[in-house]
Parts: C-alpha cells; structure tokens; sequence
C-alpha cells in the first residue's frame, strides 16, 4: 500500500540501475510528458491560432500491479494524460516508458503490436461498443486484429472471457443494447482483457453507473487486478472511488501535477491547497460528520488552459492564496513538484503552512480542535 | 403546515408493446421550508414521481392511474392545464440535471428571466431586467449586467446551473424541485451549487424536494430522506436517523456500497443482481429477489411502510417524523455493518417458482 511506485521529476538525476534492472523497474515510466493542441479559429480577419497545454510537464510511475489514481476536475489533463500513456494521443515531447521500452515516439506496426500489452476501458458503456456486433464479435475483435489463435481457440476464448468478467455464455449472441449499463462495462473489460495485457487505462470506468452497479463493476476490477496482476492507471473526477481504488494517487490542475501521495498519506494529510479544497468539496455520506465540516468554495471555474494563470496555476482560486494576503510569490514564480513528506511530493510555495490546519482536518473529515487562522505570509 | 402532500400515487407509461409501472403507490408530505431527499438508483421511479408532481409527464404515454397530489390544499390532479402552468414556475419552480436542455437556445438568458417575471409578477420589463441582474448577483456571478445578454452555450455547466437557480428562485416559489441538480458538474463546482440552494431556501423558507442518487449529497443537504426502489418507498426517516440506523436491506447495501473519502476502504459488499425493469410488477417485495435478508414471506406478500413499534402514531413530517420501512425482515443494528443477516443457521429463502420449476 505504500511502496514507493512514483518519482517526483525534481529528483535530481536518474538512479543508475543496479543488478536485475527488471524486477524495481516501473511497468510505466512517464517523464515530463507535453500534450500540446493548436487550437485555430478566426476572430474578424485575423486567423488566430492558439495552444493550448493539455498536458504540462507530467512525470510518474507504476509499479507493476499496482494501481495510479490520476484525479481533478475537467479540463485538468487527466484523461488526455491516460490517453497519451495508450498512445491513443501523439505526446508533444516527454518519455513514455513501456516495460523498459521507449513508446513516446513509436508508430506504425511496432507500436500496434505492443498495444496488445496496454488497453484502455472507457466511461460510457453505452458508446463504446457498437451496437450492431453481438458481444462475441466484440469481445474477438482483438484477437482478430491481432491475428492471434484459430478461429476454435478464439471461440474458447470468448468464452473464457466471459466467464472472468462474471457473464454467462448466453450473453455472447446478443447485442449490447440488450443489456444493463454494469453488464456492458463487463463486456468492455472482457475486450481489453482479450490480449492478455499488462497495463489497463480506465477512464471513468464507472461513473456512469447506479450505485449498487458501481460497486459490483470495482469489486470485479479488483478481482481482476489480484488474479491476473494487472497494473491500473485509473482516471476519475471522485476522490472517494479514488480512494477505495487507488494505491497512489496523483492530483492534476490545468496540465500539471500538483500533488502526489501514497492513497493513505493523501486521505490522512492532504498537503496542496487544491487538494483540500477538492476533498472539502466532497460531501461525506453522514450526516453528523457533514454537519461539523466547512466545505472551502474555490471561487469560478478551472480557467481555460489556453490562457492559464502565471506563477501557480492554482493562484487565482487559491484559498491559501487569499489567507496569506495575495503573495507576489505564488503570481510570478511556477511551484516546482518538491518533496514535502516521504514519498510525497507538493507544488505550492507554502505547504509548510497546511499541515495540521484546520482547513486540512476538515477536508479530510477530521475533528478539528478550536480555530487557529493561517495567518498572512511575511512579506 | 403541510405545503405538499403525495397519496398513493401510480404512475404508468403504456406503449402498444407494454407496461412500465414507474410508481407504485407512493405517499409522503412535505412541510413548508423543508427539505427532503428522494434518492435511489435509475429506474426507481423518483423522477417520475417529480414529473407527476409538475404535470409533466410525456403525455399520452405516461399518466397519472391513481392518488392524488395536494399543494398548498389544492389537488393539483383536478387543475386545468392552464391553472397548473400558472402554478409551474410561479409557486413550484424546478432545477435539472442539465441546464442545457432545459434553457432555450435561441434567446438570451436575460430575456429568459425577464419573460418569467413579466408573465408571473406583472413587472415590467426595465424592472424584470434590474431585478434579474440583481438574482445573478445572488447566485454569484458578479458581472450579471454582462452576462445577461449571454446565450446558453456562451456559459459553462456550472454557470448553467447558477443562472437555473436564479430562474427558479425569481419568483419566489413555496416549493423548488431539484432533479440531480449537481449531477453534471465538477466537484468545487458542486460545493458551490450546494451552498447556493442551501442558502437561498434558508433564506426564503422555500421547500425542497431533492432528486439524487447521491447519498453524500441527500446527507448534507437535507432534513428528511425517502429511499425509493421498484417505484415505491422503501424507508423513510429524518435523514441523521436514517444514516444511523438504516433498516431496510436495501438501504443498508446502498449505504455499504459507496466509497468514502473519510475511511479506509472495507472490503466491497456489492449488492448482487440488477433492480426491476418495472415491465411487471413483482408478487412479493419487489427486493426479494437481490436480499440477503429474505423470508418465505417476502415472496409473496409485498411489505407496507411502518415503523418499527406498529402502534405508535405515524409523523409523516417535520423534526420528529417517524422513521418507516417496508420490510418482513428488517436490518439490525448489529448488521448494517457487516452488511449480512448475523443471525445463526439463517439461510435466504429460496424462490418458490424456481424451486417449484425444479421440483416438478
């Protein structure tokens, strides 16, 4: 639960490998990865033409069979991260490392067969099947691409797919619009299951289901992970999904990571402003504990990240920001992702000033003794 | 004082092809300046419960079969389609998921607002324009003047919604219906939006009905909850007594399968199988067949909403409303925890018709 599976980017220099390199080495290595988009429009006569930095400058890594939780809400990068580390996006610059190998700049048929090791599962299981194959057309549609086994062996194993992901033999003749939102999620995880890969990107798996859904569809995901040793990226706007999911998380705001921790330390101590104000947001399903909470309001809205804020991103709804009386600081000067706790490191110029304060306890729903303000910075 | 009142409400969708029973006999009261959560997962007819209540059912496929629906002493059932939308909007206002479809495309949200306020209060329109860039003021955004001339898509989700809130609010409804008000935005922008309705029906002594199948949501936001499933309700109590001590099976699984930001995750206790269609209603209770806690009984006769201590007079609403559930079997305390009946040598009983089918 807390091994170390990530490296903060400002680490100094990359440790040279010693003896076996495999058995330490991360299944994903990612390195100030950039997603950039041009965006061109036309305002009266003049073309104009922005870009926008989906992705800024993001570094992780995964263990193999371990689980990444990349959260924040839209616009903040995520899911165009865990669309890059599947290669379904082209990076701008930055390293993907793959098992060891290099894939940030990987093409044509070199990247189409290491793309059986990493699959991707998608938020809306109403979309992403098509609705004219019967699922067992669906769940051998990989294997067929990939030209792997005969047509006896891929039946075989349709049917061994299914029976992993808990639906009956029944269900291979039918179309996926005869099934409920939870089965349908099962049947995209037997497709990305098919190859046999290494890594899952989930994006949202579950959002978009009922409650009692949600839980049978992470309690299959979890299975999954334990018997066939899957390594999970899992990307999600909910923290308490999140939680129960995650061995690590990682905390986005407009294209960068602004905070990562082990899931345990990031519930028990949340160090970024962001994440406070994200986890406060969160209302807790008891109403004794709701009632005694502050919830911290960010003011607006994530801004455009074609125009984002200078220095920290986070300033211009930073509640921090505000208590410390609008540091020149956090406006001009870019917080480096520095350690703040053992495997934990934070992007923000006063993360000395959180731990232990109210605001933190609260967030994380905490008692908090009696109320000591964050007092303004020395300027 | 009772604002609203739902008695033994059905509501069914007929199609050539078939029945869908959406609400099975419904009943709950509403106090004025109350809030109070239904919640349940899709299908459970909680939705449809709101629609019936609005007068907004997709006629002619669905209707209202039975019950009755009182606000402010009038049953709103016996109103003329043009006395009811005198009352929509005026004295019920109402909040969707998504504020996209349910604001005009074409028209400023300006002139949205001002067509309300002229139509419902007879201002006139210089004064409808002050007072609604006064309501955008109210509903945080602060450049109200500007935005007025905005068209929807011009705003995002969360403003959406904020400029829905103050539509809403305008005219000072006695009860606002909230379908999945939040459902749709961001998490920080939720808080705000949570905020905002709190504030404002505190404010105004507005009552509230909120639709959600968030059980974090129902917890903070409101005094009094209904959990629906299968188009009935299932339990009832003031929402702390509830998240106490839940005792209906149904609830208690609900309860058990969200994550929670605040504790170290449990082992899952998924709640097995799918709810009811609602293409046919179910002989027995219509969560027998998901329930760990099921007896013989369950089967075949459907249970009724009581409270535990059956002669103790029922409170349907208010601080001390009584705390009701339908069940042959309810949850014990000892129970809701571990999420399984703790009961030695209890084994769920089998289905009957299934049973019948293999012995025969």
């Amino acid at each position: 639960m807390t091994a170390p599976t990530t490296t903060p980017p400002s680490t100094a220099a990359e440790p040279t490998p010693t003896g076996d390199a495999t058995a330490d080495r991360p299944l994903l290595k990612v390195t100030d990865l950039h997603v950039d988009f041009d965006v061109r429009g036309r305002i009266g006569w003049g073309a104009t033409h922005e870009v926008v930095r989906a992705v800024d400058g993001v570094s992780l890594a995964v263990a193999r069979g371990r689980t990444l939780g990349l959260v924040g809400e839209s616009g903040s990068g995520k899911t165009t991260t865990g669309r890059a580390i599947v290669r379904l996006l082209d990076p701008t610059s930055g390293s993907i490392a793959f098992d060891g190998q290099e894939i940030a700049d990987l093409r044509g048929e070199p990247l189409r067969q290491l793309r059986q090791r990493f699959q991707m599962i998608f938020q809306d299981p109403y979309s992403s099947l098509n609705p004219r194959m019967t699922v067992r057309s669906i769940v051998e549609e990989p294997l067929d691409v990939h030209g792997i086994g005969s047509r006896l062996e891929r039946a075989e194993r349709v049917v061994a797919l299914l029976d992993l992901v808990g639906m009956s033999i029944q269900a291979a003749d039918r179309f996926p619009h005869e099934f409920s939102g939870g089965q349908r999620q099962r049947i995209g995880i037997a497709r990305a299951l098919a190859l046999n890969p290494d890594l899952i990107v989930a994006d949202e798996p579950i959002s978009a289901l009922d409650v009692s859904i949600r839980a049978q569809i992470l309690a299959l995901l979890e299975r999954l992970q334990a018997d066939l040793g899957l390594t999970y990226v899992v990307v999600a706007h909910d923290l308490a999904i999140v939680r129960r999911i995650s061995d690590e998380v990682a905390v986005m705001y407009l294209g960068r990571i602004v905070e990562q921790a082990p899931t345990a330390e990031l519930y028990r101590a949340p160090l970024h402003p962001y994440t406070i104000a994200l986890l406060s947001a969160v209302p807790i399903p008891d109403p004794a504990i709701q009632a005694r909470r502050r919830r911290i309001i960010l003011s607006g809205e994530i801004p455009s990240p074609a125009q984002p804020p200078s220095g920290c991103h986070f300033h211009t709804r930073c509640w921090l920001y505000q208590r410390l009386g609008e540091p020149e600081r956090c406006r001009a000067e870019r917080p480096p992702l520095q350690a703040a706790g053992v495997d934990h490191p934070v992007a923000c110029h006063f993360v000395d000033r959180i731990d232990g304060s109210v605001e933190q306890l609260q967030a994380v729903g905490r008692a908090a003794p009696s109320h000591t303000p964050i007092a303004p910075a020395p300027r | 004082m009772t604002l609203l009142s739902v008695r033994d409400l059905v509501v069914r969708f007929r199609t050539q092809e078939n029945t869908i029973h959406a609400v099975n006999g419904v009943s709950f009261d509403l106090e004025v300046g109350e809030t109070v959560g239904l919640v349940g997962e899709s299908g459970c007819g909680k939705s449809v419960t709101s629609l019936a209540i609005t007068r907004l059912l997709p006629t002619p496929v669905g209707r209202i079969e039975g019950g009755d629906i009182l606000f402010d002493g009038r049953s709103l059932l016996r109103l003329s389609e043009a006395e009811m939308r005198a009352i929509r909007g005026r004295e019920i206002a109402m909040v969707f998921q998504d504020p996209l479809t349910s604001l005009n495309p074409v028209l400023t949200i300006g002139s949205q607002m001002i067509e309300g306020m002229v139509a419902h209060e007879g201002l006139s329109t210089a004064d409808a324009r002050t007072r609604a860039v006064e309501l955008l003021g109210m509903v945080g955004i602060a450049d109200g003047h500007k935005r007025i001339n905005a068209y929807p898509h011009q705003l995002s989700g969360g403003m959406r919604q904020r400029v829905m809130i103050a539509m809403a609010l305008s005219l000072r409804p006695k009860l606002l219906i909230a379908d999945e008000p939040t459902t749709a935005l961001d998490v920080t922008i939720q808080a705000q939006v949570i905020d905002l309705i709190k504030e404002l029906t505190r404010r105004s002594g507005t009552a509230a009905l909120l639709i959600t199948h968030d059980l974090g949501v129902v917890a903070d936001m409101t005094q009094r909850t209904c959990v629906m499933y299968a188009g009935r309700i299932v339990e009832t109590a003031t929402t702390s007594e509830l998240y106490a001590r839940p005792r209906h099976p149904y609830t208690v699984g609900l309860l058990n399968s969200i994550s929670r930001i605040d504790q170290e995750p449990r082992d899952l206790r998924p709640i097995e199988g799918a709810p009811p269609d609602g293409s046919r209603l179910a002989t027995g209770c219509p969560f027998a067949p998901r329930c760990a806690w099921r007896l013989p009984v369950c089967w075949s006769d459907d249970p009724t909403l009581a409270a535990e201590d059956r002669d103790a007079p029922v409170i349907t609403t208010g601080p001390a409303a009584s705390h009701l559930a339908a069940c042959h079997n309810p949850v014990r305390a000892d129970e809701v925890e571990v999420g399984r009946p703790q009961r030695p040598g209890f084994v769920a009983a089998p289905n009957p018709a299934l049973v019948r089918a293999a012995t025969s």
